[in-house]
């Protein structure tokens, strides 16, 4: 199933964050784990990661530094820090609210129009 | 528009989004790796080369997008607050040292003091729009250039108080020399870490030989916390402990051959002298016990009170240059002068701890380096200007024309590395990626 793009983009910054939880990565990696893990449902474009990484950079939500990655090849690869792992935890957080909130929505909208 | 079908013409689209010009190389070369690796998944997969980069760049999204946004996170970050700081002070400086010697014999010429600003403006301009990732590319040439500078002006430059006048202010350089040093020794483990130290010795070699005490000191404080600071960081990839005990080794044997040469006479009347300059009143000691004369004389605001028919000039031996502070002192009051020490330490300690964020390591060695030589200078000046006459001393921005044409340049170094801190990256062995520029005509805004 098609997701609209507009679902996914304001929980962008939650989902890389939440990849690099796991470990340093760079960003084709990124792409990479994200599809694996939604089971292809998430297909983040290389133009959307870029600008958001370094958005969060900025922030100080995650750094970033030169390593040789398996392939031979110099990567950028991105770590999340202390201020990001943070920063994580308040937005898992809003986001499971605002799940619940859909859902009880969602759930009620039947008895509604029932009623 | 064309969508473009290469990844040249991918990363040249996205460039010509961003106005940064110094950011695009150092942003599409991320992007380049990535469309490498994405093209090599293609070919894996079985597609053609020309097919696989084709497909490679469609799956990237929109260029113009993707360089819009990069545009618009990165900006340089214009220091004006601080440049005006610096100038402000370096102006006041160079008032105050005119001023305040207008009419004596050895006064300071006005119109040298002019041209030592225009210098100094140059200096700080030229300093703060410099890239920092081009001292980055080539850090030991530029340490060793520096080098040589000091020993060439060695050779050339006219004595002043027997010592070569030039190599003082090559001198004050030696400690971002000696951060260029450290940061091409990073991550090459037991061999960097030796290296590190023995970089240390010809610079400091140079400071005992000329001789610059000052200098000297001032190296040895610096290169000292910049080693600590890289052990400390892991930057050499050498145990924390083993490398800070070999460091503190080095230190104690340094400090235990000085103490054995203070024993066996080697500066004891010097060192006793400044403690004790009422020993020697009329020799040794003269200038210390002046400095305390006209300390007693000064008021907190207003010129002080020496007696009638004294004059200043005469009373204290170098007061328009190293003792220019205790004439501000004298003739317009102590409040005026921790005032500007308070603004001159605080500029310091502004850029220290703004250095100490910075994403480069080369970034944040170089600011180090620079704002401790500020701060150092400052407190061996208050030392020397409170009758502590160990050493010669200037006061940064206040004492002399060549001293603040260096500060300025120092100061300047470190608001380029604020500005540029955004696009920081640490130097790769891989090339960025050579565009070709497609002529064409474009208005628009571009950051130097």
């Amino acid at each position: 199933m098609e997701i609209d793009k507009s679902l996914v983009s304001g929980s962008m910054s939650l989902l890389v964050m939440k990849l690099l939880e796991g470990g340093d990565l760079y960003g084709y990696q990124m792409i990479e784990e994200l599809r694996r893990r939604s089971d292809d449902t998430f297909r983040l474009r290389a133009g959307t990661l870029y600008p958001l990484l370094h958005g969060l950079e900025e922030k100080g939500c995650v750094t970033a530094y030169e390593r040789t990655a398996e392939n031979g090849k110099n990567r950028r690869y991105y770590h999340l820090t202390n201020q990001g792992k943070k920063a994580l935890t308040e937005k898992e957080a809003a986001w499971q609210t605002y799940a619940k909130a859909v859902g009880q929505v969602l759930k009620g909208g039947t008895c509604l129009a029932g009623a | 528009m064309q969508e473009p079908e290469s990844i040249r013409a991918y990363l040249q689209a996205v460039e010509d989004q961003i106005r940064w010009k110094r950011a695009r190389p150092v942003l599409t070369r991320e992007l380049a790796r990535h469309l490498e690796d994405q093209r090599d998944a293609f070919i894996a997969d079985g597609a053609q080369p020309e097919d696989a980069e084709r497909h490679a760049v469609e799956d990237m999204g929109d260029p113009v997008a993707l360089g819009a946004e990069l545009d618009r996170v990165h900006r340089p970050r214009p220091q004006w607050g601080l440049l005006a700081l610096t100038l402000a002070l370096a102006l006041a400086g160079a008032f105050l040292r005119v001023s305040l010697t207008a009419g004596w014999i050895d006064g300071i010429r006005g119109d040298r003091t002019l041209l030592a600003m225009i210098l100094g403006t140059a200096a700080l301009l030229g300093m703060y729009f410099l890239d920092i990732s081009r001292l980055a590319r080539r850090p030991r040439m530029i340490y060793l250039a520096l080098l040589a500078a000091g020993i060439v002006s060695w050779y050339i430059s006219p004595t002043f108080n027997a010592v070569p006048y030039y190599t003082r202010y090559i001198i004050l350089t030696y400690p971002v020399a000696y951060a260029l040093w450290l940061y091409s020794c990073w991550e090459k483990g037991w061999t960097g870490f030796l290296l590190a130290i023995l970089g240390g010795v010809p610079p400091a070699l140079i400071a005992a030989m000329t001789p610059y005490l000052m200098g000297l000191l001032l190296f040895l404080f610096t290169g000292l916390t910049l080693l600590l600071y890289a052990v400390w960081q892991n930057w050499f990839g050498v145990p924390r402990r083993a490398a800070a005990g070999c460091i503190l080794a080095l230190l104690l044997s340094v400090t235990g051959i000085l103490a054995y040469l203070v024993a066996q006479g080697f500066g004891a009347s010097r060192l006793e002298n400044a403690l004790h300059p009422e020993l020697d009143p009329l020799g040794r000691g003269y200038q210390g016990v002046q400095i305390h004369r006209v300390l007693e004389a000064s008021r907190w605001v207003g010129e002080g009170d020496l007696g009638p028919g004294v004059s200043f000039e005469r009373f204290l031996p170098e007061a328009a240059y190293d003792m220019i502070p205790t004439t501000l002192i004298y003739h317009l009051g102590w409040m005026p002068y921790i005032l500007l020490t308070a603004l001159t330490l605080g500029l310091s300690a502004w850029l220290l701890l703004r250095g100490l964020r910075q994403k480069h390591r080369l970034g944040r060695l170089t600011v180090l380096a620079a704002s401790l030589t500020l701060a150092l200078q400052c407190l061996s000046s208050i030392l020397l200007n409170t009758g502590f006459v160990l050493f010669s001393a200037s006061y940064p921005l206040l004492s002399g024309n060549l001293h603040a044409i260096t500060d300025m340049a120092l100061i300047g170094l470190s608001l380029s590395v604020f500005r540029g801190d955004t696009i920081a990256r640490e130097e790769s062995a891989e090339p960025a990626p050579r565009l070709r520029r497609i002529k064409r005509i474009r208005l628009k805004i571009e950051y130097d």
